[in-house]
This record gives structure tokens, sequence and C-alpha cells, in this order.
């Protein structure tokens, strides 16, 4: 296989300041679970190096080494060297997907993004059609699947929400106007989850940011962020959409951009651009819409929040850091700061809040039963706390800790931080339940 | 151990041993199992992963039967190549045994397996308001059965000492495969010789370590740290012997030159003096009065040799900012050249002056990057050689001055491993340390014990060495 000589040149420097200390093995959560060198940073780093001087060629193996790995950026963030041992492996991906093709799976999956409209069409039907295939979980909050879906990685037992019959995009305006007087005004980058699984979230999230005066933009065409694409190796359809969203967003007379989802955001901050390039026509604008954009906790805390029309939540809260909000858009103190202003609540930090909790994205549709095994390590700590709410700023990890408490037989709910906000502001006194 | 049976032979019996999904022969698998934390490959042909001891002796059993080179891997952070399976054969990696059995608090000692994380065992020991001293830097993520294995040090060796002096009790598998005990809980001391002490960094040479019970201390009360920083080299120098000669006994005297100080400030921005030529930061551990008078002693010898400001920190946010650059150094030397090639020597403190003189004029005369930091209260440098291992022109001045900087430590009266181990890394120059007798009484031992030498072969001892000499 032929890679760019500029590729390997960058790599191989990357590739030389890695010191194979092993640091990489502490902080990876697949090399906790599996106790093999084979999952740490340090070893695929070896593997890697020796792909790209042909002393090794592409094997089953090797390829399920670099597939299995959260994108977490633990390793990265945490490597005494600085080896970005996170962008590697993308782009290595980005190297087999070449060789190889994507999985049938994910070709689909990826192909019916790309159509929106279609992909749209296929989850409303999946809304009305879901209780042929899915029987509500036995707690009543989502659903299990009634037979195996491996192909979605739909275990029989994991639970998963009711999709709504509507998203997001179809309940609410393009325009919600801000309460009082128009502070600032932003653009809505809601992401899959939040539109199609918990378009609540959405809805919160539009609330809170009314009442404390902002006018939030919610386009209707906007796409998939196409993280699950990039991390999965697929440039092509990933650029395309990542310049389909650039183009929708700069239309809009906004201040910033807010998103509520961890990856949606890295993806608007940093990733769109690199996934671009630098000779890319889009990648200025890229840049420039990147920094007008703003986690919605980042976002609240910047413009100062009306604390005074909190209500009192008597709750114990613990909150969960998503892996791509603190590591990848370091955002840590935010989201505590503005949990802890609810009254009569309070704040417990639990052991390893940090810790990833094993959804990374696409990657426990894949291996559901190793991404449980991360989990279980989340949710021990998070009933260590006590706590009555785990809060938490991704709607990904939320769906995969709602999962594993409940697997583990825990009584916390999972709640992200605006919906906490938004009941406390009073917000939910008349929504029915999920 | 130059040629052996294929390994392929004994493959059945492996799998019956360990069970079929711990032996992998895939070449990735290998592959990645082929290193430690130095710079050298060397393929196994099959790793295998026993979770009790008796899938261990088992595995010990069928290599001593087909002659297959064994050796033995924890978390592979080793810095000599102890783990790396030189001549090929099986890797047994001991990371499932991984359980604290006993913290004692009453008898203070831990039971633990080879697999438990150095910090593991700190952490444990600490809920009970016990201590576990050594603490090498790799504590994170090194195994203990791998400290004991190497005799790790660590930055607290200078009141506390190194590993050796917490090992209390072994069980090891020997070559023949028979699981014995040797010491006890009490002080480690059983019948004639100390076999605690001949297995303790005998790295995977002698036996295979299954279980260990390791000494703890009562929790010290309060820690105290400063920062003494100096516009000469030699002055800090000065200082660590001078602090060493007072009776003093600080838990941690750490020193970093001025390519150190850089090289952490390039790095992290966080507002050191780069003007200056040398740190020395200092820990000193005790109870209540004790603590503070060391401390004041410890900072008047500063000022006497020459330290031109000293900061002494009052909380545990202001300790961590005054470890912040000494913490950093690895990361930030990453930033000078790509490749780290990190020594470990010794000397006795008394000279440091001249051997950190020594380095300085090792690095001019080879042209390289070198800095010079480590903890030099107990006479351990580390020297680190800033390189890029694609430049093979430069890699072969980085030999010569490897070379160079074991022989200028051996004439200062020090040793090739403060802490590290020797592995195979280091065995070309042991010879020079212990001399022909002292290299043949070493070798006899391990003949006695392992005469097939099928353990870790080619670390410590190389035959073709001692050809040279007997010639």
């Amino acid at each position: 296989m032929a890679i760019e000589q500029s590729k390997i040149e960058r790599w191989e420097k990357e590739l030389s300041k890695c010191i194979r200390c092993g640091t990489c093995r502490q902080f990876c959560p697949i090399h906790q679970v599996l106790d093999d060198e084979s999952y740490t940073a340090r070893g695929k780093l070896y593997l890697v190096d020796q792909f790209i001087h042909g002393d090794f060629l592409l094997s089953d193996g090797f390829v399920e080494m670099i597939g299995k790995c959260v994108m977490c950026k633990g390793c990265t963030a945490n490597c005494p060297s600085g080896v970005n041992t996170y962008q590697i492996f993308m782009e290595m991906r980005e190297e087999i997907v070449k060789e190889r093709g994507l999985s049938f799976t994910k070709q689909s999956i990826f192909r019916a993004l790309h159509w929106r409209k279609f992909f749209d069409f296929g989850l409303s039907c999946g809304a009305l059609f879901q209780r042929l295939i899915f029987k509500p979980a036995p707690d009543g909050h989502g659903q299990v699947a009634r037979v195996p879906l491996p192909m979605a990685g739909f275990n029989q037992r994991r639970i998963i929400p009711n999709l709504p019959r509507k998203s997001l995009k179809k309940i609410v305006p393009l325009e919600s106007k801000a309460r009082g007087t128009e502070r600032y005004r932003v653009g809505f980058f809601t992401g899959c989850m939040i539109n199609y699984a918990y378009p609540q979230i959405g809805q919160d999230l539009i609330h809170v940011l009314n009442h404390n005066g902002v006018t939030v933009l919610t386009p209707k065409e906007q796409h998939c962020c196409a993280t699950p694409l990039f991390t999965s190796g697929e440039k092509e359809i990933a650029s395309d959409l990542i310049h389909k969203n650039l183009e929708i967003f700069a239309k809009l007379d906004i201040d910033y951009i807010v998103t509520a989802c961890s990856s949606g955001g890295l993806a608007w901050k940093e990733e769109f651009a690199k996934v671009l390039g630098e000779d890319h026509p889009d990648y200025p604008l890229a840049l420039e819409l990147g920094k007008k954009t703003k986690d919605i906790s980042e976002f609240l805390v910047m413009i100062g929040i009306d604390t005074d029309g909190l209500q009192p939540l008597q709750q114990k809260i613990t909150y969960h850091d998503s892996c791509h909000l603190n590591r990848g858009q370091k955002i840590k103190q935010q989201p505590r700061q503005l949990l802890q202003s609810i009254p009569e609540s309070t704040f417990i930090e639990m052991e390893k809040a940090d810790g990833c909790c094993g959804s990374g994205g696409s990657f426990n549709l894949k291996y559901y039963e190793l991404s449980r095994d991360i989990n279980r390590q989340k949710t021990a700590h998070i009933s260590d706390t006590g706590a009555d709410v785990v809060a938490v700023g991704c709607p990904a990890c939320l769906m995969h800790i709602k999962d594993g408490l409940a697997q583990d037989g825990i009584q916390a709910e999972t709640k992200h931080v605006v919906e906490l906000l938004a009941e406390s502001y009073g917000f939910h006194q008349n929504r029915k339940g999920e | 151990m130059s040629s052996y049976p294929d390994v392929t032979a004994a493959l059945a019996e492996l799998r019956a041993a360990v069970g079929e999904k711990y032996v992998h022969t895939a070449v990735e698998k290998r592959m990645v199992y082929s290193f430690d934390s130095t710079f050298q490959n060397h393929l196994p042909d099959v790793v295998v992963k026993p979770h009790t001891v008796e899938e261990a002796a088992a595995v010990v059993k069928i290599a001593s039967r087909y002659q297959i080179p064994l050796t033995v891997r924890g978390a592979g952070t080793c810095l000599s190549g102890g783990p790396v399976a030189l001549q090929g054969g099986i890797l047994m990696e001991m990371t499932a045994f991984k359980r604290i059995i006993e913290v004692n608090a009453d008898e203070q000692y831990a039971v633990v397996e080879p697999g438990v994380v150095t910090n593991e065992l700190i952490a444990a020991a600490a809920k009970k308001g016990l201590f576990y001293p050594p603490d090498p830097s790799s504590s994170g993520m090194s195994t203990l059965g791998g400290n004991v294995a190497e005799c790790a040090g660590g930055g607290r060796g200078v009141k506390y000492g190194v590993t050796r002096d917490y090992v209390l009790e072994l069980e090891l598998i020997l070559p023949d495969g028979e699981i014995i005990t040797v010491g006890n809980k009490v002080d480690g001391l059983t019948g004639w010789l100390d076999l605690p002490m001949l297995f303790t960094g005998s790295e995977g040479t002698l036996a295979i370590l299954t279980r260990m019970t390791v000494r703890l201390l009562p929790k010290p009360e309060a820690i105290r740290t400063a920062l003494a920083q100096y516009d000469e080299l030699d002055a800090a120098a000065r200082t660590v012997s001078a602090i060493i000669s007072a009776g003093v006994v600080p838990t941690t005297i750490e020193i970093m030159d001025q390519m150190t100080i850089r090289a952490v400030e390039n790095f992290l921005q966080i507002g050191l003096d780069t003007s200056k030529a040398a740190f020395v930061l200092l820990e000193v551990d005790g109870d209540g009065w004790e603590v503070e008078q060391q401390l004041e002693q410890v900072i008047a010898i500063c000022k006497e040799n020459g330290a031109v400001e000293i900061q002494v920190a009052h909380n545990e946010a202001e300790r961590a900012a005054l470890w912040k650059a000494r913490k950093s150094i690895s990361g930030a030397c990453g930033k000078i050249n790509p490749t780290k090639i990190g020594e470990d020597i010794a000397v006795p403190p008394g000279n440091i002056p001249k051997m950190i003189q020594a380095v300085k004029e090792i690095a001019e005369k080879y042209n390289l990057n070198m800095v010079v930091f480590g903890h030099a209260g107990d006479g351990n440098l580390h020297p680190n050689i800033m390189t890029d291992k694609r430049n093979t022109e430069e890699m072969e001045r980085v030999n010569q001055a490897i070379d160079e900087l074991f022989a200028r430590a051996l004439e200062l009266g020090g040793t090739l491993s403060g802490e590290h181990g020797i592995g195979f890394m280091k065995a070309p120059y042991l010879l020079q340390e212990l001399g022909r007798d002292g290299y043949l009484a070493q070798k006899a031992v391990k003949d006695s014990l392992d005469p097939a030498g099928f353990l870790n072969p080619g670390k410590i001892f190389i035959e073709k060495e001692l050809e040279v000499t007997h010639g």
C-alpha cells in the first residue's frame, strides 16, 4: 500500500518520540480490562512504525488492535513524551479503510448519514416499528431487543432509548427567541443522538438558553458531525458532511455555535479542520467556526446564568467527565460549577470521574461486551457515591451509563447537565415522562 | 542456549497448561511483547499468560524439558532489557497474578502477587496508615514482581533504601518446576544463606517469582519540600555531598542541570529561572519537630554551598508545584530530540561532583545533547542522551559515549546500575565491574541453580565476553 510520503515523515517524527515507557498502560481503558500489551498505545505504535517501513503487513490481528480503541485520548493526554497517538490511530484507520474498505454495516450506516433525508426517514420508520423488534425494558425506561441484532450491536439485554416519533429538528422551530432582552444569538448543533434519541435534552437546552437571554437557531438541514466516520477512517463522506455543516452554519446570523455533545463539540472545535486539511478550500471557515463553538456548560458559565431562578432540587448529584469533553475540549470545571449552583442539591465527586465509560461512540456497537466491562468500573464508582443522579455532558455517555446502571442494578438516574438545570428552573413541570 | 528445539513441539503442552486463549503465536502479538522500555526488540516465539502458580510451574517444566529459553515479563517497563526474550523462546507474562492478598497493619507487612502494580500497593498500604517506600518513577505501571526482580529504587532511596530492603519472603518456581518459599514474614531471614536477597535483583535468571511478602513502615506524619537554585552546577553537586556527609537523611535529593531546567521550561512554561545552572529538590519527612529541624539544617547546608535561592513549600499545592519540574523531565526531553536514551549509574555520593563533571566532558567530547538529573542523594544519576535513533552516525557516537560513561562511573568507585538492573543493556560491561573472579563466582551461582541456562538467557552473564578474557 502506498502511504503518502509526507504522512510517513510526519508519522515517523511522532513515532520516534515514543520512549516505550508504558505510561499508556495505566490510562488505557481497554488495557485495564483486557490486560494485554496488544491494546496499549506503545504496542500499537510499534506496529504502526513497522508497518510504515514495510516490515510488517496489515494482518487481521493488527486491524483488530487498531479498531479496538475507544478513542478516549487517555494515552495521548497523559503521554510524558507528548505522542499524539489519537491522531496516528485515526490516520491509521484511514489507511486501513483505503486498503480493506469499511465493514458492510458501517458502509450502510455512513451512506445513509450522507443522505440526511433518507436517514431521517429511516429513523422515523424505526420509531414507528421499533416495538416489533424491541420490547420495553423491565423498569419501563427504554427498551431491549426481542431478538439479537448483532449487525447493529444490539445485544439482547442492552437497554437503548425509545426512539421518539419526532426528532428534535421536527419539534423545535428554526428560531427560538430569547426571553427578555436578547444578549446573544447562537446556532445549536444538535448532533444525531440528541436529535434522534434524546430530543428532550435539546428542548431543555433551548429553554435554558432562552431563559438566560439567548436566541437559539436550530437549522433543520444540519448533518451528522461525521465523528463516527472519520474515527473509522472514512474521510471522503466525512469531508462532505463537514462541508455541508460549515456551509449551513456560516449562513446564520449568530455569535456562537453551541453543542451539548462531547464529540460533536470536539469535531467543530478541532477535527473539522484536521480532517479537511490545510489545502481544503473550507479549511479557513472550519477554523473560524471552530473558534466560535462552545460546549453548553462552557457557554453558560461564560455568559453567566440566572442563578436566582434556580429552584431547589434535593438530590445527590455526581458528574462523569466525558473523554471528548474533558480531554478533548478541556472542559472540566464548568459543568461542576453549574451543578453546584442548584440549590439544596449535594455534589459528590466520584472516584476516577475522568475514566472512560466505555461507550466510545460506535465502538460499543461492535464491542458491546468489552464496552460493558469498561463501564462496570464506572457504574461501581457511581454506586460508591450513593448519588441519586449522575450528570453527564454527552448523550453517548448518557446512553451507555444508563444501560450500565440498569444492567448492574444500581438505582441512579442519568441526566444531561442541561436537563438538571432545566428541571431546577422548573421547565419540567408540564413535561410527561420520557 | 544459542540454539534450541522448535517451539512448535511444545505448543500443545503449553496450551494444555495455561489454556488455548492464553497462548499467542501470531506475529503481531509477539511483536508487541518484543520490547520493554529500552530500544531493542527481540521476538519471542510464543507468549503465554498463566493465571495460577501451578500453571506457571507447568510452563517452567515444559520449557525445562524442551530446553526452550523462558523469559518472564511484568508490565514491561524495565530499563535494561530484563523482560525481552533475547533468544526467542517462551515469554511468560505474569500480570494475571494481581491480588493483594493481605495488608497486615499489626505486623506491618503485605503479601502480594507479582502482577500487582506498585502504586496499587502504595495506595492499599496508605489506607491502613502504612507506607511502602520504594517508588520507581514507573510506579504507576510497573509491577512489584518486576520491582523485586530488578531491585528497583526510586526517589526516596536516600533515606529508605531500595526494594531489597523491603523483601521479607518470596515464593518462587525453581528451574526444575519445584515451588519453594524463602525468607519469612518476620525478619526475612531463615537458615543459612540470605536467600530473599539472592533472588531480589536476579532479573529472572534464577527463578520465577509468584508471591512476595514485603515490609511496610508507619506513614511519616509530615513531609517538607524545598527547592534550591544555583548559579554553578558544581555548587549544587557539592551540596548533595555535604548533606550526606553532615549526616542529615532527607528522603529525596534530586538534582537537575541547566539543560534539564531549560527543557522543562520550554515544555511547560511555568516560569522556571533558566539562567540558573542547577536545581536541587529536597524532601525530608518524619514526625513533629524532627522534620522542621531537618528542614532548617538542609537549608543551611544549601546556603553554605552557594544556593542563591531557596523555596519552601507550605502546603500540598506548593509541594506539587516544586515537584512539577522534576516530574516533567521525561516528556520535556522528548522535545529536544525525539529519542531519549536514559542511563542509570551510581557513584559514592562524595563523588557526585566529579561524576557530573565527567558527564559534561563526555557530552562535549562526543558532541551530544545530554541532560543530567537523578536521585543524587544516594549517588544515583540518570544522564540522558537526547538523540534521534534514525541518525545512525550520531547513534555510533552515542554508543561510544555510553561506554565511556560506564568506564568513568567505575573509576569513581561506582556501579553500572543504580536501580535499573543489568539485563542485556549493561551485560557487556559487567565483567569490567566485577572483575574475572567476581564474575565467575556469580556465574557459579547461576550455573548451580539453572545449569541448562534456559531462564532468561543472554542477560547479566554473556558467555562470549568471558571467553575473550580467558583467551
